[in-house]
């Protein structure tokens, strides 16, 4: 279905090339996982197949690509769009209409096919994605997972016979993640439709895919089965690490495949020692907070502490509350009862300006606090505002992220070295409690365990930090304790081993492949020192 | 190939300004013409409310033509969105108009054609979501649609802090021409005739003018445009330098050739 | 039983058609009866054909502004009046002098007579009549339906504007989000926090627009007949002439009165506007998902503006 034959791509003739060499064959109905480093040609890989790259984004590409044996090097993005669809990461970015139908049937009448045929297709693809009851709904009230399965109505309405995703689900939580998953391998291997996707979080991936294909740094690309593909741990998720770690071949993609190994092999597991918090060192006190958005409630009353050297972990769906709670601690959101208690002061009472110097909160768009031209800006701005000795801030930036060029610009950084940045802004003044939205959307797995030890810095410095995610994989590396809510309220406040054991509803990977107390990351498997 | 791709781009730049001399003309007539007829002056300026929404039209096709691409479209779309909304946001309060202040700064930086549809759809777009629709609407759209088109006629600099000066004395200037535009627009009508502040058919340019002055000077049209102008300065000096950049570092991203 | 005339059963160009030709007629005329026919008619159409659609709420705002362009006109009159002195005064009110230096002297009130104040009072009501017309359009044509028929000539234009009606809401929540997120860092407001604010929002809505376009293109965005740069130029003349052409007949019409020349000068212009975006329309590839097609309502809507129109150009108005 799409033929690679000796392609390469560079976006100018002084760097090396992004994709070097390429010949590759993807058959009809074949659905691959892309992966690759951060930073590697993933995006650009998936963009030349419509020819987006080089055509919208610049750059030069040599040799030839065939789509169902046609010859289209060179043809335009809107030349290709009858054969290719493409959706990527934002569906609320890229959406023209403003109703459902009107966004389904946009694509049709560019390409100019009759108002008959299109209505039969606009039913027909509502109908196999799901979408035929919310036809005439506006865009906006949808859910993110409903939004992406519009977006790739959209995108293969017309019958295109190929689908190309770029991190599709990376605005979506875990099950709505999952549900989107299904619905591309039903594409894939019945309705025959060739589906490439880019995607960080492999592991809800790999057991469903036909094939992986491998972005190497160096520009060459690599297609192998699922089981093959990984020889690089630093990219894979925990259960597929520690199966190389342990040298198990064939290598096992999910749990039950695993299983078998872990019974005959003898492993001395090193569980952690369970977390008890220090109640003489409490620095965070919150009591009773309480939130209500226009007569609902996103919080109901629930207390708490968290003490100095301690990571809490609040986990729970999108739209559970986690965000509301952080903004209500933090003192800026909105609260309807209760209090927060830093050393004794509730943030609410303080000026903008004392209340940063007591808490810290980066948000979920964590660029939203970045507003100048460049790193050096940036950095020396913060520390005239804190009115603190010039480098302060390049010193804790670098702390967490190393020498980066002072002249780049923020927008450009990788998402992990966006949030190192907004660390070091945020914690310029020496706030005691740090609270952290989301901080691992975007991130790929290097980029998260580096966040962990940045994390684990700053936690041996004093700090009682905050983590609401729904990554909870990230969670067992780096959590003390774990906050579980559900629509607004707090279900159980435990130490992270107790809930992330097996048999829970949050358990980890690790936890349901060993089934022992106190083993739920790698980490507490094979023995490295904890953090 | 380049030689045609020269001569469609200088005789779309000529169309362009021709048709923005036209537009000018619709609204400066009360100081060029003079008419002894009452009656006949209302039934055109009757004629001149219906045949201005037409002129706009024309003249957002004529700057279309020359083809725009999804980039081009999308950066007019997302524009037009923050301008309306930051002109929502701005309304109301006596004399803050905040309009002008993208809207020099995107035609500056993606040339005098995008500027004119900046202008325009601006207008149209905050009137969309306001319900603020009437026959003053075509007006306002050519009006800051030839702000924005002569906003991408100004040079490039090559220093940054003098390009911020050039606009800002520019927005001066476009601030009181805007206004003024616009008094002349609805001076005939709502001073009437037979005032010692109204359009007087049959009279001399410096009457009118000095009528024209006047009229300015008591329903407060000097005083709003002044408001403007401090705004938009204001604007310029605090947030353009940073605005500037960023969307220079647009105009790269997406490509655009050389705007001016 | 459903009102066949409710403000979405029609076209909305319909809308706009009967909007205009009230307009013409108004504009046409200086007879006070006309006109306050022409409110109340623009008033009833209004509150039998609404629906319950957010642009459909804003009656109540042209009927003050009308409200206000009467008084206004009746105030110009009374404060700035030049005394003709011809006729009966009506109302005598003291005479007030005021040097304005290089603007030169300066009267106010004196004695207006009767004739002057129906006249403004005349002018005054055709330009409220004008703005509910205009209103009255507005108020029942859906906009959103209105730009998925613009004609294709208008097609970048009208996606541009579509799109930013969409985004709107989505800035305004950032713009909010921005803010709050700029306390975070111990900032308050003002105008230099301005950048702080602007800048974030601008980065990103940047680079949604980029996503956007890329979105746009894979779809089959810009495509296009192939036309030759003759017929660019050719098209661009046209709508030239058409653009001229408006401007001279209404001078035309202005320095002597609306004549066979000036009218037909503005008819010229008229068919090259509707040619321009024609043959303009025609590059474009495209098709329409469930066009409205124009009902019997529709063809009534029609007739009435034709009929109108035909009223206001055989003089019956005046």
């Amino acid at each position: 279905m799409i033929t690679f034959s000796d392609f390469s791509f560079q976006y100018s003739k002084t760097d090396s090339p992004v994709l070097r060499r390429l010949n590759l064959n993807y058959s009809p109905g074949e659905f691959s996982l892309i992966c690759g480093p951060t930073g590697s040609g993933k995006s650009t890989f998936l963009k030349t197949i419509n020819g987006l790259a080089p055509h919208f984004t610049g750059g030069t590409a040599r040799g030839r690509i065939l789509l169902a044996g046609q010859d289209v090097s060179g043809s335009l993005p809107h030349q290709l769009a009858e054969l290719v669809g493409y959706v990527n990461q934002q569906p609320e970015g890229s959406f023209v209409a403003d109703t459902v139908e009107d966004e389904l049937a946009y694509g049709l009448e560019q390409l100019g096919i009759a108002p008959a045929k299109m209505h039969e297709a606009i039913v027909a693809i509502a109908d196999s994605l799901g979408l035929a009851d919310l036809l005439t709904k506006p865009l906006g009230y949808l859910s993110g997972g409903q939004q992406q399965r519009v977006a790739i109505g959209a995108a293969i309405a017309a019958g295109q016979r190929i689908l190309v995703l770029d991190e599709p689900t990376s605005a979506l939580d875990s099950e709505a993640a999952e549900e989107l998953l299904r619905l591309l391998t039903q594409l894939a291997h019945e309705s025959r439709i060739t589906v490439l996707i880019a995607e960080h979080r492999i592991e809800r991936l790999i057991g469903l895919v036909d094939s992986v294909t491998m972005v190497h740094p160096d520009g060459s690309v690599t297609k192998s089965e699922p089981a093959k593909a990984f020889n690089d741990y630093r990219m894979v998720p925990p259960l597929v690490e520690l199966a190389q770690r342990l040298d198990w071949k064939p290598l096992p993609l999910d749990i039950e495949a695993a299983e078998s190994f872990w019974n005959s092999s003898r492993v001395a597991t090193n569980p952690r020692i369970p977390f008890r918090r220090d109640l003489t060192s409490t620095v965070l006190q919150v009591s009773d907070l309480g939130v209500n958005f226009g007569g609902e409630s996103a919080l109901h009353p629930s207390s708490f502490s968290v003490a100095e050297c301690e990571v809490l972990a609040i986990v729970g769906k999108n739209g559970s509350g986690k965000s509301s709670l952080l903004w209500a601690i933090q003192g800026s959101g909105m609260r309807t009862s209760g209090k927060s208690l830093i050393n004794g002061v509730d943030p609410a009472q303080l000026a903008a300006a004392d209340r940063f110097e007591q808490v810290c909160l980066v948000p979920q768009n964590a660029a939203d606090l970045l507003f100048l031209n460049s790193l050096a800006e940036e950095l020396e701005e913060s520390d005239r505002f804190a009115k603190v000795s010039a480098a302060t801030t390049a010193g804790l930036f670098a702390r967490l992220a190393g020498r980066l060029d002072p002249i780049r610009h923020p927008r450009d950084l990788s998402a992990g070295q966006q949030l190192a940045l907004v660390l070091a802004l945020q914690l310029v003044k020496g706030a005691r409690v740090l609270l952290l939205d989301e901080p691992t959307r975007g991130l790929d797995y290097e980029a998260k365990r580096q966040l962990a030890t940045q994390i684990a810095t700053l936690k041996s410095s004093g700090k009682a930090v905050l983590v609401a995610t729904h990554d909870l994989e990230f969670v067992s590396l780096v959590a003390d304790s774990v906050l579980e809510l559900v629509e607004g309220r707090v279900i159980s406040h435990l130490p992270v081993a107790e809930a992330l054991a097996s048999g829970t509803a949050l358990a980890t990977q690790i936890s349901s492949l060993v089934r022992q107390p106190g083993v739920i990351s790698i980490n507490d498997v094979l023995g490295v020192d904890h953090a | 190939m380049l030689r045609t791709n020269r001569v469609s781009k200088i005789l779309s730049g000529a169309s362009i300004l021709l048709a923005g001399s036209a537009a000018l003309l619709m609204f400066i007539w009360p100081l060029l013409i003079q008419s002894q007829n009452q009656n006949e002056a209302n039934l055109a300026q009757t004629v001149f409310i219906l045949l201005m929404p037409m002129l706009v039209i024309l003249i957002l096709i004529e700057v279309a033509t020359g083809g725009i691409g999804s980039k081009q479209l999308a950066i007019l779309g997302v524009l037009t969105a923050l301008n309306a909304v930051i002109r929502l946001l701005g309304a109301g309060t006596a004399g803050i108009e905040t309009v002008f202040f993208l809207l020099i700064l995107g035609a500056y930086v993606f040339g005098s054609g995008f500027g004119f549809l900046l202008g325009s759809t601006s207008l149209l777009v905050s009137a969309l979501l306001t319900g603020g629709f009437g026959p003053w609407l075509p007006f306002q759209m050519m009006a800051a649609g030839l702000i924005g088109l002569l906003a991408g006629l100004l040079p490039t600099l090559r220093r940054r802090i003098a390009q911020i000066w050039l606009l800002a004395v520019f927005a001066v200037f476009a601030s009181y021409l805007y206004g003024s535009l616009m008094t002349l627009w609805n001076w005939p009508l709502l001073a009437g005739v037979g005032t010692s502040l109204s359009y007087s058919p049959g009279s001399a340019l410096s009457d009118n003018l000095g009528n024209f002055l006047r009229y300015e000077l008591f329903t407060g049209g000097f005083v709003w445009d002044t408001g403007r102008a401090i705004t938009t300065v204001a604007l310029l000096i605090f947030a353009g330098p940073a605005v500037l950049a960023t969307l220079r570092r647009a105009a790269n991203k997406a490509g655009f050739e050389n705007s001016n | 039983m459903t009102n066949p005339f409710s403000a979405s059963k029609l076209h909305p160009a319909v809308w706009w058609m009967v909007g205009f030709s009230f307009a013409i007629l108004a504009g046409s005329s200086g007879n006070l009866i006309v006109l306050g026919a022409i409110l109340l008619a623009c008033v009833f159409v209004i509150l039998s054909c609404r629906e319950t659609a957010p642009w459909s709420q804003s009656l109540r705002f042209y009927l003050i502004l009308g409200a206000l362009v009467v008084s206004l006109r009746l105030v110009f009159r009374i404060v700035f009046n030049l005394e003709s002195g011809g006729s009966e005064p009506w109302l005598r009110l003291p005479k007030l002098g005021l040097n304005l230096g290089v603007l030169g002297e300066f009267q106010f009130f004196g004695a207006v007579d009767k004739a002057s104040i129906l006249a403004a009072l005349t002018d005054g009501l055709r330009l409220a009549a004008i703005i509910l017309s205009v209103g009255m359009a507005n108020t029942l044509a859906n906009p959103r339906k209105l730009l998925k028929s613009t004609p294709g000539a208008l097609f970048e234009v009208a996606t541009a504007i579509s799109v930013a009606i969409n985004l709107a809401p989505q800035l305004i929540e950032s713009l909010q989000r921005v803010r709050k997120a700029r306390m975070l860092r111990g900032r308050s407001d003002g105008l230099r926090a301005l950048s702080g604010i602007v800048i974030p929002v601008l980065e990103d809505t940047i680079d949604r627009s980029m996503s956007l376009a890329a979105s746009m293109d894979a779809r089959g965005f810009g495509r296009t007949a192939d036309q030759s740069a003759l017929r660019t130029t050719w098209l661009r003349a046209i709508s030239l002439v058409s653009v001229c052409c408006f401007a001279i007949g209404c001078y035309l019409m202005l320095a002597t009165k609306p004549d066979l020349l000036s009218l037909g000068v503005v008819a010229i212009g008229l068919v090259c506007l509707v040619w321009a975006v024609k043959a303009n329309s025609a590059k474009h590839l495209r098709t329409r998902y469930r066009p409205q097609p124009l009902c019997p309502a529709d063809y009534v809507g029609l007739l009435l503006s034709a009929l109108v129109t035909t009223a206001a150009l055989l003089g019956w108005g005046v």
